[in-house]
């Protein structure tokens, strides 16, 4: 066998096609001959580079990219659009939402004076939903003025006001003394300006319309006073 | 071959998973292909796209007669291949650079360790160059045959030429690949062998 020969037979020698006679020829050949022994043991290394060569993992989106460039986008199917139809009622705002929803409209049940359980024809007008929200508003209205006059300072703040209102000259007319001037105040008695009387005024028992003539008109004029000034 | 078949029925009446389930089996076996061929991540995954492209518009010529759907989309991947290496064979010897830096930008694979990565970068690293040196007659042979592990028929299905011929440039081919192995060795080392001890 010669070396051209046995060139040509390594493949089948390496895959082990030869027949068993043609191949203890190659032996033989192989062993005698460093040079074709080289050479089949470089052929048998590359078929083993071959063989264990690693594949390649195409992108993960390679298949999809050839899906688009043929088929085009996909048509989503039924189940595929309702599952996107209801894919926000799985979101937490959504439920943030209807919360606040049933909450408003829980209040608005509530103003206007349905009762869910006892519904009528009648419950479901809009003219009657204003009337009632319209009377439970006053309604509200009305408590909430009447519990703000009946707290304690509220009262004592408006009768103080109605005694002020009812002595202004007191106020004006209150002696006003002046401090002394300068050095201590050791050897005078202090006086404090008079503070606005808060005491109501003290009744006459043997005359308590003069009283009440006082507190009206404090110095009433006199008849010739009235008539020299209107003769 | 038969879940091919059925595959291929269904997508000729137009169901569209069938076509994404016809994709999703040989995507991976067709991406290898233009992987060995052209030697790049981008250009590989772009020529898989347009041969995928190429086998959708003809896939009412396919003829069951004529070979198993496998060997069909080989064959349309291969003439896709010479074609798109006859197009961008100008462009190659101008960015020779780039070819020398093929796996540059591949994707790690998630279930080997850092060493196994390396070692496995290395030996693909090492038979692209090698197969880059063959000629393009012998390269898509020993590529169909102990890359692809496509049978000798089938091979010559694929490149339509007699059996004879596909077995002559398989060994002349890997001849050749032995011996551009064996000077690449010299200079940077051996590759080691995934099966050697």
């Amino acid at each position: 066998m010669t070396h051209l020969e046995l060139e040509n037979l390594a493949s089948d020698y390496l895959e082990g096609l030869l027949e068993p006679a043609l191949k203890r020829e190659v032996e033989a050949h192989l062993n005698a001959c460093t040079s074709c022994l080289e050479m089949v043991g470089d052929v048998r290394r590359a078929m083993q580079l071959c063989h264990s060569a690693p594949e390649l993992e195409p992108a993960p989106w390679l298949v999809s990219k050839i899906m688009r460039a043929t088929v085009g986008e996909r048509k989503p199917s039924l189940a595929d659009r309702l599952v996107a139809f209801f894919r926000p009622a799985f979101q937490p705002r959504f439920a943030y939402g209807v919360a606040m929803a049933v909450f408003s409209f829980s209040i608005i049940v509530n103003a206007a004076g349905i009762n869910l359980r006892h519904m009528t024809v009648e419950d479901l007008n809009p003219r009657t939903w204003f009337f009632r929200a319209n009377r439970a508003g006053h309604l509200f209205y009305a408590r909430a003025e009447k519990f703000y006059y009946d707290l304690r300072v509220v009262y004592e703040i408006e009768s103080r006001l109605r005694q002020l209102r009812s002595h202004p000259e007191e106020e004006q007319e209150a002696p006003k003394q002046e401090p002394p001037a300068g050095g201590s105040t050791n050897s005078a008695p202090l006086t404090l300006p008079a503070l606005a009387s808060n005491r109501a005024p003290v009744v006459d028992v043997a005359d308590p319309a003069a009283t009440l003539r006082n507190e009206i008109v404090p110095n009433p004029p006199t008849i010739e006073a009235v008539r020299s000034q209107n003769p | 071959m038969e879940q091919d078949q059925e595959l291929l029925d269904r997508c000729l009446a137009g169901e569209d998973s069938a076509w994404e389930a016809l994709l999703s089996a040989h995507t991976r076996r067709i991406y290898n292909l233009c992987y060995r061929f052209t030697g790049r991540v981008e250009e590989a995954e772009d020529v898989t796209q347009e041969v995928f492209i190429k086998v959708f518009q003809t896939l009412k010529s396919y003829d069951a007669a004529q070979g198993s759907f496998s060997t069909w989309l080989n064959r349309v991947a291969r003439n896709h291949l010479v074609d798109h290496y006859r197009r961008t064979r100008k462009d190659r010897v101008t960015s020779s650079l780039e070819d020398e830096l093929p796996a540059a930008e591949e994707r790690p694979s998630l279930h080997m360790g850092p060493t196994g990565q390396v070692e496995s970068r290395e030996r693909r690293e090492t038979l692209q160059l090698a197969l880059d040196r063959l000629s393009p007659d012998l390269r898509e042979a020993v590529i169909l045959r102990d890359l692809n592990d496509l049978d000798y028929e089938e091979i010559a299905l694929v490149l339509r030429v007699p059996q004879g011929t596909v077995k002559s440039r398989i060994n002349r081919g890997r001849l050749e690949l032995g011996r551009v192995l064996k000077r690449m060795e010299g200079v940077r080392g051996p590759a080691k062998a995934g099966n050697e001890p």
